[in-house]
């Protein structure tokens, strides 16, 4: 009776630290953005990791090392052809396929920043993917910052917006919502006008100032993370396909065992 | 052939004691017929330890101690070392149900007063063994160099400099240096892969020997050597082998599909097992927003942060430690298994199961006000568990323990 009290005691209490480690309010990752947006990686998904790289070295390679990774590695996983993965993605004609892809900046003038921009091998794993899917979508013009803008998740940044010509100026508006009434629909007051209220610091970009529809520019934000998160752990695809067969593996040891087990016990019940 | 290899082992046999040890640890060592699964946990802490020390020398072969090297190192078995990331997740998934497992483990021994007469000192290696366990997975976070490890070292090294007179030398005497460096590094790893591997190999042996002079316990709290049949065998056990062995297979079964659950598609734990700051390497320059220990010492940890005094703190957490040592002197308990202690032991019991998870929830979280309170209140509890118990289970009414399993 109290064992049983005492499981479900405990059973509560883990629940409600889980969950509550989801809610707490310490002020997220993705500070004035509000919750990062969810990032799902598809490493599987060969095309969008060929793009993401592709867009990685076009646009932050060179700013950017990922100095645990090597170019022949990358061809490979990605399945892009070698001769084709050199001639149109690497720019330097010394590097050789085993070279670890160290950066293209100088090490010495790497002070325009004011910080050494950063490796990026394994952001995904010490920011998460959701934190850089978020935060290459959150800029915005803020004329009082060095390149002209800010950050909603990473508020002054030191970064540019690279991707500015494709994204367009993305600025913080303010917008008039809703108010949501108490049976969950749009408030109205009494001539039937739905009632708002003025809320600041939504994004939006200004028409016609980028080449990519927003849609567009969000699909390759999300190639670029799915790249990132491939660079960070190039064996997760592999860990996760074989996975499954180890769980098998001693699904079946754990019954076979078990099977065996009872056998032998149903002999020593006898004695 | 059968004569060749019968007669080998005839010769063999006659220079070792093989048939003799494998009769009197084995086939004809006699356990209780009846145990629960919470006395599975010592064969899987077993083959926890086997698991780490393999994995653990091949992680040895590609790392490199030096502090420039230790954290690339890591990472070049992750990605360039032919399934080096098979080898180092599954140290780190070891090296965290290591703990989940010992946790459990101990918590069994204080459900059934395993630590009672005559398994005292049974209890005391495995404290020992504990305490052995604390250092090496401290020493060995601190090996790739990242971000936590640097930050984590500082805070525990720290400690040492806490105690008064020799505090500021011992300090410097445990690093090695004015500040943590490669010379710290290639220290810790000196004592990580080989000085506590010893020490822990030697206490396992010697708490396994204890145990088997003995005889394991059971979950009724029985004594089944009160029960003999005419060859002197206790009525109520079975022979370690096979029945037990058996057994406890179907345990390592159901314990390895969890373990590789984990090691394949969890095996940052959620940022419990590798902390996401670890991906960093180590920058003296740069505090982490905040510093949390791994989970299994985060109860500790929340101690050591409840009390304003660095030294106080440090006392509090030591004896949170030094207490476990003396359990069975404290127990006056006339029977040993929860099942027959009376309400006071079921209540203080289930306290501290509750306020060593929250203490180990505060450990791992931010400083608040109230949770600043709660881990206080959880400390007072957990400390007033042990030094009660003198107490609580001498006067509580128990009932009684039937003869037979
Ligand atoms: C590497 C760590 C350890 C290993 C490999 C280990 C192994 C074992 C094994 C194989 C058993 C017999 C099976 C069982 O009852 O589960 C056992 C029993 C026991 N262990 Fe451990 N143990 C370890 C750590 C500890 C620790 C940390 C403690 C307590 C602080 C502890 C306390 C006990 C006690 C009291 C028993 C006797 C239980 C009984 O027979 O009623 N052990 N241990």
């Amino acid at each position: 009776m109290i064992n049983k009290f005492f499981y479900k005691v405990l059973f509560f209490l883990l629940i409600s630290f889980i969950s509550n480690e989801v809610y707490s309010a310490e002020g997220g990752p993705c500070k004035d953005y509000g919750e990062c947006d969810k990032f799902k990686y598809s490493l599987n998904d060969f095309e969008s990791l060929q793009r993401g790289a592709s867009a990685f070295i076009n646009y932050c390679y060179g700013c950017h090392s990922l100095k645990y990774s090597r170019w022949g590695r990358v061809a490979k996983d990605l399945k892009i052809p070698e001769d084709i993965f050199f001639e149109n993605l690497v720019f330097d004609k010394s590097i050789k396929a085993g070279d670890l892809m160290i950066g293209a900046m100088p090490s010495n003038s790497a002070n325009w920043f004011g910080v050494m921009p950063p490796d990026l091998t394994l952001v995904s794993r010490y920011k998460g993917d959701d934190w850089i899917y978020s935060y290459l979508r959150a800029y915005y013009e803020d004329s009082s910052k060095q390149y002209g803008v800010n950050n909603l998740v990473y508020p002054g940044t030191a970064m540019p917006n690279v991707l500015m010509s494709l994204q367009g100026n993305q600025k913080l508006v303010c917008k008039n919502i809703p108010v949501k009434a108490e049976n969950g629909g749009e408030k109205r007051d009494e001539y039937g006008i739905t009632i708002t209220n003025e809320k600041c610091g939504f994004l939006e970009v200004e028409q016609g100032t980028g080449t990519l529809t927003r849609e567009e520019f969000d699909n390759l934000i999300y190639d670029i993370t799915n790249f990132l998160v491939y660079v960070g752990e190039p064996s997760k695809a592999t860990r996760e396909r074989i996975g499954w067969y180890v769980v098998f593996y001693f699904l079946i040891f754990t019954a076979v065992s078990s099977l065996l087990y009872r056998e032998y016990h149903k002999d020593y019940l006898k004695k | 052939m059968t004569q060749i290899a019968g007669k080998l082992f005839t010769w063999l046999n006659a220079r070792l004691p093989i048939v003799n040890t494998f009769e009197r640890h084995l086939s004809k060592h006699p356990v209780p017929s009846k145990v629960n699964f919470w006395y599975l946990f010592g064969a899987l802490a077993s083959v926890v330890l086997i698991i780490q020390i393999v994995s653990g020398i091949w992680l040895i072969m590609p790392y490199s101690n030096t502090e420039e090297q230790a954290f690339s190192s890591v990472e070049y078995i992750m990605r360039d070392v032919d399934y080096g990331w098979v080898i180092r997740y599954i140290h780190t998934t070891g090296a965290s149900l290591f703990f989940a497992v010992i946790y459990l483990h101990m918590f069994r021994g204080l459900l059934y007063g395993s630590y009672q007469k005559p398994k005292e000192l049974v209890w005391v290696f495995g404290c020992t063994i504990y305490l052995a366990m604390m250092a090496e997975g401290f020493l060995g976070y601190v090996l790739p160099y990242g971000q936590m490890s640097y930050w984590g070292a500082q805070v525990i090294i720290s400690l040492f400099g806490a105690i008064p007179y020799i505090g500021e030398s011992l300090e410097l005497w445990v690093r090695g240096d004015y500040y943590i460096s490669g010379i710290t590094i290639s220290r810790f790893f000196a004592l990580h892969v080989v000085a506590l591997p010893l020490v822990l190999i030697a206490l396992v042996f010697l708490h396994l020997v204890a145990l088997h002079e003995v005889g394991a316990g059971n979950p009724e709290g029985v004594d089944i050597e009160a029960h003999l049949d005419d060859d002197g065998v206790p009525l109520d056990s079975v022979p370690f082998f096979p029945y037990k062995v058996l057994n406890a297979l179907v345990g390592i079964g159901v314990f390895m599909t969890v373990f590789s659950v984990i090691m394949f598609f969890f095996p940052e734990g959620g940022g419990y097992f590798i902390e996401m700051a670890n991906f960093q390497e180590a920058n003296p320059l740069v505090t982490p927003e905040h510093i949390a220990p791994v989970w299994y010492y985060a109860p500790f940890y929340t101690m050591l942060r409840a009390v304003p005094d660095p030294l106080g703190g440090l006392i509090v957490m030591g004896s949170a430690v030094a207490i476990f040592f003396v359990v069975p002197w404290l127990d006056r308990s006339k029977v040993a298994s929860i099942r027959y202690k009376g309400l006071y032991s079921k209540i203080a019991l289930t306290m501290f199961g509750v306020s060593f998870i929250t203490l180990g929830y505060l450990g791992t979280v931010g400083v608040t006000e109230i949770r600043k309170t709660m881990s206080v209140i959880c400390t007072i509890i957990y400390f007033a568990y042990f030094l009660l118990m003198p107490i609580y289970t001498k006067y509580e009414t128990t009932k009684v323990v039937p003869q037979r399993l």
